[in-house]
């Protein structure tokens, strides 16, 4: 009988252990940014809007109509005085870019940000399990995450993912594969890293749907560290809750609205269709379907079911767009973090999700501040919502941004404590909002 | 007195046996040991009477119902949640190759000709081309694009996307008739083409041509060189381990329309020589539906990355020749390179899949070289035993030679390699599925088979998986070999004369 009794001790013991070593691996499978530093680049590299005029007049295929048209889009960009470029442009040779400019552009930002990362965070280099690089209109080969590897002596067990040619959401794809790896449970420190190459894709022809890149994308970049192990917990900024992607592809207006390809002189440029807008509103709609129930309160959602049964049924109404412009996504979101794809972007957002002046001000002022940097202008707008202060324990940040293809990714972040560095922002944080944005 | 076998012979045999004898010992040792324990079990069953039995149980009502049924249910959970979260098992359902059209064809004849038409090559970079390919292990059936054909060859972005629709779009067509499957229910997809990445991504090709579901997971990896294939499969692995029930479509190709090099540079020419066109379709899923008609499962991937190392890191370089052409720059010392990273997958990957004898062998050799300092050469460890088929990336035969010398292995173990190459050139990524397709073709895949895949790629790194064969493939097999496996295997000259 002692043997049954001891077998017995010992079975439940095991039992009780594996339970315990299943929800180990539970709690491991958040994800936490621990922290995010954004690119400044050299101020040699500022580009005033006279001196994108100045580039533009260089480009010699202009007629005056086209250089008007393009000066009146930069003037009403909302871009400011102090956004930054890549060399080879500034220094007029915009039209015969080399592999080593590109390079170059490259390693001024990795060289400075990744190493900025590493002391902030205090985690070494050969600390680093997952390494997901998202740069995303130049990719040589050894590819950028293999340069990383390389500059900063990475363990030769590390995982890298190089992706490529995702558009300006792309950085949230990066978060998803990164989540996805975390969902094992094992602990994991990932870096994500994410830029725009500018120097090798301006566009010198005359096509006016492919000029509009000229004008507004600009340098700038952003290097984040990630990790589930919930040790690390306390010293993290937010915590991931719940990322939605969306790809309608599968449609072919969208599919065709930013192609990147040769004009009829044989000049390669991205061509922006007509169809863009109604291609980003059909997204950015399919994307909310599936956030919203994730993102609102339940008292929300319950009220919207309430009134769709109401009009569906009492009304007979099935017109469902004017429910959804009643839905308050305040009541689930506390700020919000919209792609600087331009003014028309961030204002159409706005209207979308019935948001206040105060809640664009960031993407407007992000705009205004560094441009269109692609991808990372998200973490800019993040940056400065921190450097205002605005961030506090147990808020909820919506990210959303828009890729070509045609994406809209979206995610929620919960803020683990009470947020305050400037980063990139702190010496001009000022002067934000300034009295006037409209330019001279 | 002829027929007496040698001395020698005969205690080579011996010491075979006796090697086998060791092995068997070693890798059934927990059967062998536990032989006499269930012999004292049974021996006591049979001596306690039915009646000791009967007392048990009677014991067992005995205590408070309440606790032994809280202790039963409580040992079910763990049991239940032990097998839940066990990483899920990722099957491979199918995959399928790009079948090049025979109008393609690249024979020697016609590179030669081609090259000395396109005025900026000069004699010198003719006669060094074709002299890489005389020594390449490539065949007269390679095939290059259409862009590639033309004297010049037209590089445009429009020929680029023209290539990549009809190797992609090919390949997952055959895969989907061959499976099944249906677009609507694919979840995952990622694409892997290392130096062609236009905007919208490739992926996003797939997806409007599909029409695949809008909360498709889509990634778009480039610029990871040849080995990418076995990145994609870890990502979509690791993605399966996340989501269950899924279906993940993987495709592995590279694009050469923008990649001819033009210039004079002669390290960077190789690439024309070897590379050609070539895409792979692949299949995997989670769901249980599929585990029966699924052909392989993967059991191991490792991953090793030697970018620390600067040799390494430039070994496969992309960058601009004098002339402000961009090439591919290969260094003279990619063997090396190889050799090393191969080796330091191997320590990785030697521990998940080597049988326990050879491990310990592995560890005493390791124990007598370093501790007691015995002038023995190191124990290379005998794959052999762990995998039945080997996949080695096609790069070129250079690549082939040095990994069968590392690796110890036979003809047999690398013809799949060597004949791929032969036929389909380094078609980058996606030879490792053309080389599992000769295998199959051959008629040589059965059940419980073990594949090793070896690719290596630009960075430096070296990736590796393990496939099991869940059921034995019956030819003729429908695939890029299905008109011409009766012509192989071929015999492969060390040099071919064209000059």
């Amino acid at each position: 009988m002692e043997v049954l009794a001891t077998l017995t001790v010992l079975f439940l013991l095991y039992s009780l252990y594996l339970l315990y070593k299943s929800y180990i691996l539970k709690r491991s499978t958040n994800c936490y940014l621990v922290d995010y530093v954004c690119f400044k680049p050299s101020s040699d590299r500022e580009i005033t809007t006279r001196k994108c005029g100045e580039i533009m007049e260089r480009n010699k295929t202009l007629g005056l109509a086209e250089y008007k048209f393009l000066l009146k889009v930069l003037v009403g960009s909302g871009i400011g005085e102090r956004t930054y470029g890549p060399r080879n442009i500034i220094e007029g040779r915009e039209e015969s870019p080399t592999l080593d400019d590109a390079i170059q552009e490259m390693d001024e930002f990795l060289d400075v940000t990744v190493h900025d990362l590493f002391v902030k965070t205090n985690i070494s280099p050969s600390d680093v399990d997952v390494l997901v690089v998202n740069i995303s209109t130049f990719c040589p080969a050894p590819s950028l995450a293999s340069r990383i590897v390389h500059r900063y002596n990475m363990r030769k067990d590390v995982k890298t993912y190089n992706l490529s040619s995702m558009g300006c959401s792309a950085t949230l794809v990066a978060i998803d594969v990164v989540q996805n790896i975390f969902k094992s449970g094992k602990k994991t420190i990932a870096v994500v890293v994410t830029s725009e190459s500018i120097s090798p894709n301006w566009y010198s022809g005359n096509d006016r749907s492919m000029m509009l890149g000229n004008c507004l994308f600009r340098c700038g970049g952003s290097v984040m560290l990630l990790t589930n192990d919930p040790a690390m917990r306390s010293q993290s900024k937010m915590r991931l809750k719940c990322l939605v992607r969306t790809h309608i592809g599968a449609n072919d207006d969208a599919f065709n609205s930013a192609v990147q390809k040769e004009d009829d002189m044989g000049r390669v440029g991205v061509h922006l269709s007509k169809s863009l807008p109604k291609s980003a509103v059909h997204a950015f709609s399919q994307n909310l379907k599936r956030l919203m129930p994730k993102v609102l309160p339940y008292r929300e959602m319950a009220l919207l079911v309430y009134r769709i049964v109401k009009q569906k049924v009492v009304q007979r109404n099935t017109k469902l767009n004017t429910l959804v412009a009643q839905i308050d996504f305040k009541s689930g979101v506390d700020h919000f973090c919209l792609h600087t794809g331009g003014t028309a972007v961030i204002d159409a957002v706005g209207r979308a999700l019935r948001l206040s002046e105060y809640d664009v001000e960031p993407a407007r002022m992000t705009l205004h501040r560094w441009g269109n940097t692609s991808a990372s202008s998200i973490w800019y707008v993040l940056g400065y919502m921190e450097a205002k202060k605005r961030l506090k324990r147990n808020d909820r940040v919506l990210m959303i941004s828009f890729g070509s293809g045609f994406k809209c990714n979206s995610c929620l972040w919960e803020v683990c404590r009470d947020l305050g560095d400037g980063d990139v922002w702190e010496d001009c944080i000022k002067d934000y909002p300034p009295q006037i944005l409209v330019n001279p | 007195m002829a027929n007496e076998p040698s001395p020698q012979f005969l205690s080579s045999v011996r010491l075979k046996y006796v090697k086998l004898g060791y092995q068997y010992l070693v890798n059934h040792i927990m059967t062998l040991l536990l032989i006499p324990v269930i012999i004292a079990i049974s021996v006591e069953l049979a001596r306690v009477g039915p009646d000791e039995i009967l007392s048990l149980v009677r014991f067992l009502y005995d205590l408070d119902l309440i606790y032994t049924m809280s202790t039963v249910f409580l040992v079910i959970i763990a049991g239940t949640v032990y097998f839940m979260s066990r990483p899920r098992p990722v099957y491979l359902v199918d995959y399928a190759c790009f079948r090049p059209p025979p109008n393609f064809r690249v024979p020697f004849s016609t590179f030669l000709e081609h090259a000395r038409l396109v005025p900026q090559f000069d004699e010198r970079t003719v006669r060094f081309q074709v002299r890489i390919l005389e020594r390449s292990g490539l065949g007269e059936e390679t095939c290059l694009p259409p862009a590639n054909h033309y004297i010049p060859p037209t590089c445009s972005m429009e020929a680029a996307r023209g290539e990549a629709e009809l190797v992609i779009f090919s390949a997952i067509d055959e895969l989907l008739n061959k499976t099944g499957m249906r677009p609507k229910n694919i979840d995952i997809l990622i694409v892997n083409c290392s130096l062609f990445s236009p905007t919208p991504s490739l992926s996003a090709m797939v997806v409007n041509k599909y029409k695949l579901r809008s909360n498709i997971m889509s990634f778009n990896l480039s610029g990871m060189g040849c080995s990418a294939g076995l990145i994609s499969i870890d990502l979509a692995r690791d993605l399966l381990q996340a989501h269950g029930n899924s279906n993940a479509l993987v495709l592995s190709t590279e694009i050469i329309t923008p990649n001819y090099y033009l210039g004079k540079e002669r390290a960077m020419l190789l690439p024309n020589c070897l590379f050609r066109m070539g895409a792979a379709a692949v299949l995997l899923s989670n769901c249980h539906r599929q585990k029966n008609r699924a052909k392989y499962r993967l059991t191991h991937v490792v991953r090793t990355h030697k970018g620390a190392d600067d040799a390494a890191y430039k070994c496969v370089f992309q960058e601009q020749d004098s002339e402000g052409i961009t090439g591919i720059n290969l260094s003279k010392d990619l063997m090396a390179i190889a050799g090393d990273a191969l080796k330091s997958n191997i320590t990785t990957m030697g521990p998940l899949v080597l049988p326990a004898s050879e491990q310990l062998l592995f560890l005493f050799s390791l124990i007598a070289r370093k501790v007691f300092k015995a002038e023995w050469k190191p124990y290379i460890p005998d794959f052999r035993m762990a995998f039945e088929h080997f996949c080695i990336h096609a790069g070129g035969r250079a690549v082939i030679d040095e990994l069968q010398k590392n690796l110890q292995l036979s003809d047999r173990h690398v013809e799949a390699s060597r004949m791929a190459l032969h036929r389909f050139g380094n078609t980058s990524s996606s030879s490792l599925w053309y080389e599992l397709n000769y295998i199959e073709a051959k008629g040589r895949m059965r059940k419980g088979d073990r594949v090793w895949m070896i690719g290596f790629g630009s960075g430096f790194k070296c990736n590796s998986a393990v496939w099991k064969c869940l059921k034995t493939v019956q030819t003729p097999v429908e695939g890029p070999w299905s008109t011409c496996i009766h012509r192989y295997p071929v015999d492969v000259p060390a040099m071919v004369k064209v000059l």
